[in-house]
């Protein structure tokens, strides 16, 4: 949404005199020899609350091509401009948001939600059961303004129909149960918008997208930062916040750093108020010297998609050999150096609840086991280089990556598993690929690459519908990206999330995620996580770790008044 | 030692070095300047005669060393020897700078001597061509080029090749046009030689000769273009040891392991200021400035 210039103006002198005053107050201090103002001091006396105030100047990594969709690294933004019908608490309770109650009917197929009162869009729409109704209409239908890439996936298949029966009464019918619905709607990527600007098109509402949450969208500089401003009428934070009512800061500056250095650089100058994602080389001093607030994301672990609908990885010994023929966990300890740990159970990342933790000790380093099941799989001839061949193809891997799924010291894990894996008689070739190139499908066609790093986040195993539903009825699943076809396991991730009783659903996603493993359609090296280091003068942000880790910045404050 | 004299007996005109030695009265420069050289060729021509270790073997538990004895540059976050991988990353990085000059230059003689010999219409095109591709960065252009076709050896060669050869095409048509107005080429046609026998008896041969200066002055800048790219991750796929590459693997650890970004920079700007020692030698026998012993 445009603002005035008058009210542009008036931020950023705001932003201006802030910065000025920041100075002052830090010579000030070097004059004086007295210690940085207390977070205790900060508290409003008389009303025991933190002081309102500041602009929080945020450094984060990447830059998204729109500021709200399927990317994890949108959702970080819509955290901010959005609320959701409902929240997750870490230890898995569903909690009141826009939606103050539900009931869910004995058939588990229909849900009624009471929407709160009084709730409006920041573009004066008020928020109500209808709002919601299209939204959820929006987002499982084809129109591709209004699609959502999460969303869709999710829901499609189950889906039946979604009608405001009063003004704040949704009703949502499914056609089977499907039991982390309210899991789906408490991920950021599900925040609701308002209708009247979802009218104006993806475009603009790329741009400066609309929502009822803590800040307003001011204005989208393109290749340096999102300006958010406080939204003075706030009255719908989620059960899981610190405090009801409008943020503290008047703002953020959401910057983007990409060069990692330069970002924790900033950090380390003043420049920056809060950081995203410490580079692996400074992570110890990181926790040295700032607060680190981190979250490591449930769903799928960091992992490369074996490609498995041609040979060599449609068989599932060349996987297993693939697996076994590096150390992955030598690779990450060389490449992170500590900051992130090692994730070997190719299923699910260590923080799902449905983690099965022996999983991570499968395929273990070792060549023996590696060469043995190439020989088994037909895998015979070597050439001078060692390269093994089946009928004059040569085992070649060809893997497709970008930062945008794997992190900048993660290319180094590549190039081990790439050296490690010559042992076995694999010839890895790597194939970097920018960021703009890689959304344009470059090196990601069927016959462009044999494994491919990447992500997908959840709070836990109901991503299993997303990366592993098979090609059904001639409908391809273009969310599988190692083409991995297994139709028992897709019965079992249906029958788990059909399972009402908890105990049930977790035995059931379990025993997915030991076929996933046992199939290696993917080899785990990593997470994905969410790290912050905070300046001292920085006090409760934190992270949606119900969700999957959004920063959340509305019950932050500055200790000394900005 | 003594100073180096040059024919107009202007001792400061070669101020590349005025300090020689007292064998063959060459500049220490030059001297320093074609041992460097010559230790980058054999490593472009036989690395494995200066490795010490294979540049891509693994040692996961000496990530990150320091320079030693062991490692004389340090080692990487694989723990591959840091010199051992410059050593080999010298073939491509020299691939690169003498390929990309050599095509920047052959480019810019076709356009250079076709727009000074033909005058008229297709002179004013082609100037306004190359002006025009002046005014877009030289990175810019081998950007661009990069884009459309990936990035390997090959197509840096031909991106940063393409993105220079603007300038040199415009060097090349004023020499060609100086030398058209010589009194010898006036002479030449006054005896009545074809067209034809003046191109390739007169005028190439003059005008050509100052661009074996211009080659060896544009094959360190070539290699400087080739590693920026290179460190903006549009250069040889990993595991190149290309010294672009180099840099741009270090880069997140410039202050946790400074030498994996200053090692490879001490390199580049090594080939490329001794290229340039020899190159601005060479240009001042060329124009006379300075004798031979």
């Amino acid at each position: 949404m445009s603002k005035p210039a008058a009210v542009r103006s008036g931020f950023l002198t705001k932003t201006l005199n802030r910065r000025l005053k920041s100075h002052a107050a830090i010579i000030a201090v070097a004059m004086s020899g007295f210690s940085i103002v207390d977070a205790a001091q900060a508290e409003d006396a008389s009303a025991g609350k933190p002081l309102s105030g500041g602009i929080i100047r945020y450094g984060h990594f990447q830059e998204p091509p729109c500021l709200y969709g399927g990317w994890v690294q949108q959702w970080y933004l819509q955290r901010q401009f959005s609320d959701n019908l409902v929240a997750r608490a870490e230890d898995g309770r569903i909690l009141p948001w826009l939606a103050t109650a539900w009931t869910i009917s004995d058939d588990r197929k229909t849900y009624t939600f009471q929407i709160k009162p009084g709730v409006k869009f920041t573009d004066g729409t008020p928020l109500d059961a209808q709002a919601v109704v299209d939204n959820i209409n929006g987002w499982l239908s084809d129109n591709p303004e209004l699609e959502n890439p999460t969303a869709g996936p999710y829901l499609r298949g189950v889906f039946e129909s979604a009608a405001a029966t009063n003004p704040l009464t949704l009703n949502l019918t499914l056609k089977t149960a499907f039991e982390p619905l309210l899991n789906v709607f408490a991920q950021s990527s599900q925040g609701i918008l308002s209708p009247t600007a979802l009218k104006r098109g993806k475009a603009v509402n790329c741009e400066s997208p609309v929502g009822s949450g803590p800040f307003i969208v001011e204005k989208w500089n393109r290749g340096k930062n999102v300006i958010f401003r406080r939204n003075p009428n706030y009255n719908s934070a989620p059960a899981t916040a610190k405090h009801q009512g409008p943020a503290y800061v008047e703002g953020i500056e959401w910057r983007f750093l990409a060069d990692p250095t330069i970002r924790y650089g900033s950090l380390l100058t003043g420049e920056s108020d809060v950081v995203y994602h410490i580079p692996a080389a400074n992570w110890h001093d990181a926790n040295s010297r700032f607060k680190i607030v981190r979250h490591l994301t449930g769903g799928t672990p960091l992992r490369l998609a074996l490609f498995s609908e041609r040979p060599p990885f449609d068989d599932v010994r060349v996987r297993q050999a693939f697996a076994y023929a590096s150390d992955r966990r030598s690779a990450v300890q060389a490449a992170f150096l500590g900051s992130l740990p090692y994730e070997g159970n190719f299923a699910l990342s260590q923080s799902s609840p449905e983690y099965i933790g022996e999983l991570s000790k499968s395929y273990s380093y070792d060549v023996e086991k590696a060469n043995k099941l190439l020989d088994e799989a037909g895998w015979r001839e070597r050439d001078a280089n060692g390269t093994r061949s089946k009928n004059g193809n040569a085992l070649i891997i060809r893997i497709t990556y970008t930062n945008a799924f794997s992190p900048p010291d993660g290319d180094q894990v590549l190039q081990i598993i790439q050296q490690q894996a010559k042992a076995a008689g694999f010839d890895v070739r790597l194939q970097p690929t920018n960021q703009a190139d890689f959304w344009a499908g470059k090196n990601l066609g069927p016959n462009d690459y044999e494994a491919l790093p990447l992500y997908w986040v959840a709070p836990g195993a109901e991503i299993y519908r997303i990366s592993y539903k098979p090609d059904l009825n001639g409908v391809r699943n273009p969310f599988n990206p190692s083409r991995y076809q297994d139709l028992p396991l897709w019965d079992i991730i249906q029958k788990a999330e059909q399972a009402a009783d908890k105990t049930q659903r977790i035995a059931l996603y379990q025993q997915a995620e030991r076929r996933i493993v046992e199939n290696a359609p993917s080899l785990s090296y990593t997470v994905l996580d969410v790290t912050l280091a905070l300046a001292d003068n920085v006090k409760d942000i934190w992270l949606d770790s119900g969700s999957v880790g959004e920063p959340v910045f509305s019950d932050a404050y500055f200790t000394d008044k900005k | 030692m003594s100073v180096a004299t040059s024919s107009a007996g202007n001792a400061k005109a070669f101020t590349t070095a005025t300090v020689t030695t007292g064998a063959g009265n060459f500049p220490v420069s030059l001297y320093i300047a074609t041992v460097v050289v010559a230790f980058f060729l054999i490593a472009a021509i036989a690395p494995k005669l200066l490795q010490t270790h294979d540049p891509l073997e693994l040692d996961l538990m000496s990530s990150l060393k320091g320079p030693s004895l062991t490692h004389w540059l340090g080692t990487d976050q694989s723990g591959r020897d840091l010199y051992s991988r410059i050593v080999a990353g010298t073939g491509q990085s020299l691939s690169i700078g003498l390929g990309a000059t050599a095509l920047s230059l052959a480019i810019a003689l076709m356009l250079g001597v076709t727009a000074a010999l033909s005058s008229g219409w297709i002179d004013n095109v082609l100037s306004r061509f190359f002006d025009a591709l002046l005014a877009l960065p030289t990175l810019f252009l081998a950007l661009l080029f990069v884009s459309l076709l990936g990035t390997s050896v090959s197509t840096l060669i031909v991106a940063v090749g393409l993105g220079t050869s603007p300038g040199y095409a415009r060097m090349v048509r004023v020499q060609v046009l100086r030398v058209k107005a010589t009194g010898y080429v006036e002479a030449a046609k006054a005896l009545g030689h074809s067209p034809r026998g003046i191109l390739f008896k007169h005028v190439l041969p003059n005008a050509i000769s100052p661009l074996a200066t211009m080659f060896t002055l544009g094959v360190g800048q070539a290699i400087i273009w080739a590693s920026g790219l290179s460190f903006l991750g549009l250069g040889v796929a990993p595991p190149s040891s290309e010294w672009g590459a180099l840099l741009n693997a270090g880069r997140n650890y410039v202050i946790y392991a400074w030498w994996l970004e200053v090692m490879p920079g001490i390199a580049i700007a090594a080939f490329a200021l001794s290229v340039t020692v020899i190159g601005e030698y060479v240009q001042q026998r060329f124009e006379g400035r300075i004798e031979l012993p």
